[in-house]
């Protein structure tokens, strides 16, 4: 700082603006997560005093055959979300992405799931879905003649069909991000490509997808991430059944520590469930350089 | 002018529209058609609408409302997100003022602190929050779903410090000339200019507060200080046959987001794209 200009704030003023942030970020992020670390050597049912059992949570864990499959659906519903989610919202922004009359009204309506709670959302689908007196099961029977499944109620389908509710919910939030993405791209590509006779299909593959990949990384990113913030559907339309067929870690966090009152076995799992977090990130910056264009 | 083929185009965008609104918006025509029906009448196929929209079709709404005491659990979710909307405005806006204006020690690490700590799931935290908030004896009261959001949000800060750094420098320097401290600056001159980013982060805060399960269904024990989200998981699990008073319940949750999204929904939209972040 220059010593001529006349500073409006003394050194101390900055911090009195950051403070409640401080607070906030000490006591609830990172305090917690340093303390969440320390939990899960711990063996401790919050009534009787934590027995320091150093590795014992985490090799439970991973000799587990539960906790493999519960690995296994966080990774399936990971894998289900994001690529369909991915490909909705980018084909609903190429469809929205035009100026025409009453096009604010489609938007405002494929984005107002995302604004909806999870628990509402939950609750609608489940209802829809129901075996026999739903209105789904009923449109299979009248028009096709077959029983639908019950899709919530059934180990093979359960976490599939929660996924797939949650991409109905998110689509209109990724759609949204695309097509800002979208309404960067200079008109003049498409208007040479149009010259040079590229049809819809060829500027889509060699203008409008390339271009947009740092759009995509961003919400491959965001996706991700939220794949792994799946507590409340899940709570709401299966609690994690049949059996454990759509537990997920996040699910299966609440369940040790607030269920089973597991508090370490639980952090244990916070812990593998940030591992996997922070993995994912770090493997993707790693393979943008790939595949991610930034220059026009 | 348009062309025949153009014209032909046209429609079929707008009947592709059409089909894609109907899938996203049908569920929610649905529920609402379910919370017209009465009693048994729900579990008959074909839906009879002739048995819904009758004089009787507000009556899931009179018993939610007054016997399951909706109408408490309505005013709890605005008190609880309302005031942790509030202090998202206010933590968010002093922070983003240092941020965007202020030059002091620490001031790079503790941003990317914030944006480091932002993707972490609340699940990973829950536990030792859980711990503490027994320990601060704050359990089954509002204070746990209000504090936390009250002193971190990430998202409000990187909205706020975008649209602070880009303000005129000018008008700074003419308060400073006044003799204005930094205070006075932050609520005379920055706070009243910015009434349009406080507005949507409010909103999105309070939409995010209202929405939230984990927490309430973790800290609030006692019936009367239930927030919507977690009365309509208790409801469901008392009484799981009764979809019509369910999905009445679940109406009631969404009318007010509802309402402030129709006139709002411009700035929720832009607001929820500007930095990416919905929480």
């Amino acid at each position: 700082m220059k010593s001529g200009v006349s500073r409006w704030y003394k050194p101390w003023h900055p911090f009195i603006f950051v403070g409640p942030l401080i607070i906030g970020l000490f006591l609830f992020r990172l305090g917690p997560m340093i303390y969440a670390f320390f939990l899960s050597f711990n063996r401790w049912n919050i009534i009787s005093a934590p027995v320091w059992v150093g590795l014992d949570n985490y090799v439970e864990l991973f000799t587990s055959d539960r906790f493999l499959s519960i690995l296994g659906n966080t990774l399936r519903y990971s894998v289900t979300y994001v690529p369909l989610v991915m490909i909705v919202g980018l084909g609903l922004a190429l469809i929205i992405n035009r100026q025409i009359k009453g096009i604010a009204f489609f938007r405002a309506a494929f984005f107002s799931p995302v604004i909806t709670s999870a628990v509402a959302i939950g609750l609608i689908w489940s209802w829809i879905l129901a075996p026999r007196f739903g209105i789904l099961s009923y449109i299979s029977r009248t028009l096709f003649g077959i029983n639908t499944p019950a899709f919530l109620a059934q180990s093979a389908t359960a976490l599939t069909t929660v996924a797939v509710v949650t991409v109905w919910r998110m689509s209109g939030y990724i759609m949204i991000i695309y097509l800002a993405g979208l309404q960067e791209i200079p008109n003049t590509f498409y208007e040479a490509s149009k010259l040079d006779g590229a049809n819809a299909w060829q500027r889509l593959r060699y203008i409008t997808l390339p271009l947009l990949t740092p759009t995509t990384f961003f919400i491959l990113i965001i996706s991700i991430f939220e794949s792994f913030k799946n507590f409340e559907i899940i709570y709401t339309m299966t609690r994690g059944g049949p059996g454990i067929s759509s537990t997920t870690i996040s699910y299966s966090i609440y369940q040790n520590a607030f269920v089973f009152y597991r508090m370490g076995f639980g952090s244990a799992q916070a812990y593998v469930l940030l591992g996997i977090v922070s993995i994912v990130t770090v493997l993707n910056f790693m393979l943008k350089k790939r595949w991610v264009k930034y220059q026009y | 002018m348009m062309t025949g083929r153009m014209i032909t185009r046209r429609v079929l965008v707008y009947i592709i529209l059409g089909a894609i609104g109907f899938v996203l918006v049908f569920p929610f025509l649905w529920m609402v058609a379910t919370s017209f029906t009465s009693g048994r009448a729900i579990f008959r196929l074909p839906p009879r609408f002739d048995l819904m929209f009758t004089p009787q079709m507000f009556d899931n709404y009179v018993t939610v409302l007054r016997d399951y005491d909706f109408i408490l659990y309505t005013i709890n979710s605005t008190v609880v997100a309302g005031s942790a909307a509030l202090g998202q405005i206010i933590t968010c806006s002093l922070a983003a003022f240092a941020f965007a204006r202020m030059r002091f020690p620490g001031r790079r690490i503790l941003f990317v602190l914030m944006l480091a700590t932002m993707m972490i799931p609340l699940e990973v935290t829950i536990v030792p929050e859980f711990l503490l908030m027994m320990y601060l004896g704050w359990l089954d009261s509002w204070a746990p779903l209000i504090v936390p959001s009250f002193f971190i949000g990430t998202f409000g800060t990187l909205l706020l410090k975008e649209f602070f750094e880009n303000m005129p420098i000018d008008l700074e320097d003419a308060a400073v000339v006044d003799g204005a401290t930094s205070f006075t600056l932050y609520r005379k001159v920055y706070m009243p200019l910015s009434k349009a980013p406080l507005a949507t982060l409010f909103i999105i805060a309070f939409v995010n507060n209202w929405n939230e399960l984990l927490r309430p269904l973790l800290y609030i024990d006692t019936r009367r200080l239930m927030t919507l989200t977690v009365a309509l998981t208790t409801f469901q699990s008392e009484y799981e046959a009764r979809w019509n008073l369910l999905l009445t319940g679940s109406v009631i949750s969404i009318i007010p987001l509802l309402i402030v999204y129709i006139f709002m929904q411009r700035y929720i939209i832009e607001g929820m794209t500007h930095t990416g972040m919905k929480g």
